[in-house]
């Protein structure tokens, strides 16, 4: 079966979807992660803050994604936006957990070198803290990204938008020819975005 | 006139699960003096020079800094005692990742409020303190290198202009050169000898070899397990005296140094963390 390329046109626009959800998702769920992160390092907070935003975010990741996509579908109904809350809610889950694990593994002694000198705490997170951590920060983020790119591909089986969507109503209807184009869509989606992030990473280290 | 005591302990010992790791009858330091502590490590060196600093809180007995004791538990009033109190540790303790230049910015911190460093605006007199600190530690050519790329010698000097731009009254180096070969390690003392001169600062440097101590100090102080057990003259310093400083007899403190430095950093808004020792500010 040659595959059928008359869905150029449905590619195209789901692709544009499916990497809209994963730009908006990731990105709204870092905005949320880092401060939550940054609450969840034990290091920094009392007991009585770190330990509840842990649970919380352990939790959070506890949910497969699909499920989170299926509530949020029945929440706010079909369409690309309860994807994208779906890869938001997941990120924080996830990249509040590595933003944490980075804050919690950062040398101390730079820290208290900086707090020598009569830095304040405000000054001792800017100068010594940020740039000490940034970088993971940066590499965590291209990866979390790279990966939603990937979940977020087959978010549309359950009625979440883009690329998955699209997939699911062909083989519904024994489209064969057309899914595969557009699993080879999904297939190229994946491979540039990991290739975007592998080139972020690299530049980082 | 006679010289100006600028730190003086009397009865001071730290405590800690049970035994003194430090206990100090009597000290007095006047200014511009160059003062080296030797002895085993655990014998009470580093405490000591924590405590100065006001990262230790002494269990009980008096501990007299510029004419005041040190104002532990006050925020405001620390931040201006720590600005005081240049440190340089064993592992340099720099920023990797920053530029030299910005390493040495940090020791401006304490004198900069928060909106001016948060914009990163220091202004002439900061970058001429900084200018002069870096001259005198002679890295003026590799401002703009990142802090991780230089070699240990250099990044040494890179916290030693640090400190001075914090421009101190008391210098404590705690083991400034134990991770430095001997060439380097001689290197680094003379920049000592030098800036102490030329910033007027009293010295308190731990190190781990008694030639290294004669090569810098006016005075020597040896210490075991968490007492003063000689001091005298360099000159006065004999091997004799030395084999029975490092002998190695009970040691209180082992290991707690080591134990000490992964605990005691938690910001202040915090809480008293896992460790016993807050530094307060």
């Amino acid at each position: 079966m040659p595959p059928d390329w008359s869905v150029w046109d449905v590619l195209w626009r789901a692709s544009l979807e499916t990497l809209q959800t994963t730009i908006a998702g990731t990105f709204l769920g870092a905005l949320f992660a880092y401060p939550l992160g940054v609450m969840a390092a034990s290091n920094w907070t009392p007991p009585w803050i770190h330990l509840p935003v842990k649970a919380a975010m352990a939790f959070i990741r506890s949910i497969p994604l699909l499920i989170l996509a299926l509530l949020f579908v029945s929440a706010v109904g079909l369409g690309p936006f309860p994807g994208v809350l779906a890869i938001a809610v997941h990120s924080v889950g996830v990249l509040g957990r590595f933003v944490a694990e980075e804050i919690e593994a950062t040398d101390p002694r730079p820290l208290l070198a900086l707090q020598g000198t009569g830095a304040s705490s405000i000054q001792v997170i800017q100068h010594g803290l940020i740039p000490q951590v940034l970088p993971q920060m940066v590499a965590h983020l291209a990866i979390r990204f790279e990966m939603n790119l990937r979940d977020s591909t087959i978010l549309g089986l359950v009625g979440a938008g883009g690329l998955g969507f699209y997939v699911f109503l062909y083989i519904k209807q024994f489209q064969w020819e057309k899914t595969g184009v557009l699993c080879l869509a999904i297939i190229f989606l994946v491979f540039a975005g990991e290739f975007v992030s592998w080139q972020i990473r690299k530049r980082l280290i | 006139m006679s010289p100006e005591v600028i730190i003086r302990l009397k009865d001071a010992v730290v405590r800690r699960d049970g035994q003194d790791i430090l206990s100090i009858d009597s000290l007095e330091i006047t200014r511009g003096e160059r003062v080296a502590f030797i002895g085993n490590s655990g014998s009470g060196k580093t405490t000591l020079m924590r405590m100065l600093k006001g990262y230790i809180t002494p269990t009980r007995g008096h501990v007299e800094v510029m004419g005041a004791p040190v104002p532990l538990g006050n925020r405001a009033r620390m931040r201006g005692y720590h600005r005081q109190i240049g440190m340089i540790h064993q592992h340099f303790d720099l920023i990797g990742r920053e530029s030299v230049w910005q390493n040495v910015y940090h020791g401006r911190l304490g004198y900069v409020p928060f909106l001016r460093s948060f914009l990163g605006r220091f202004d002439k007199g900061d970058r001429e303190i900084c200018m002069r600190a870096l001259k005198e530690v002679r890295l003026d050519d590799k401002l703009y290198r990142s802090a991780r790329t230089l070699s240990g010698g250099e990044q040494q000097r890179v916290a030693i202009a640090r400190t001075l731009s914090q421009e101190p009254t008391i210098f404590l180096a705690d083991e400034p050169v134990s991770n430095l070969d001997p060439a380097l390690s001689e290197d680094i003392l003379d920049l000592f000898g030098t800036i102490c001169v030329a910033y007027r600062l009293t010295l308190l440097i731990s190190l781990h070899l008694p030639e290294l101590a004669r090569r810098i100090a006016d005075r020597i102080i040896a210490m075991k397990a968490g007492e003063i057990v000689w001091q005298g003259l360099p000159e006065e310093l004999s091997e004799e005296k030395i084999s029975e400083i490092y002998e190695r007899g009970e040691r209180n403190g082992e290991g707690y140094d080591r134990l000490e430095r992964t605990n005691e950093f938690h910001m202040s808004w915090g809480h008293g963390a896992k460790g016993h020792l807050v530094p307060g500010s």
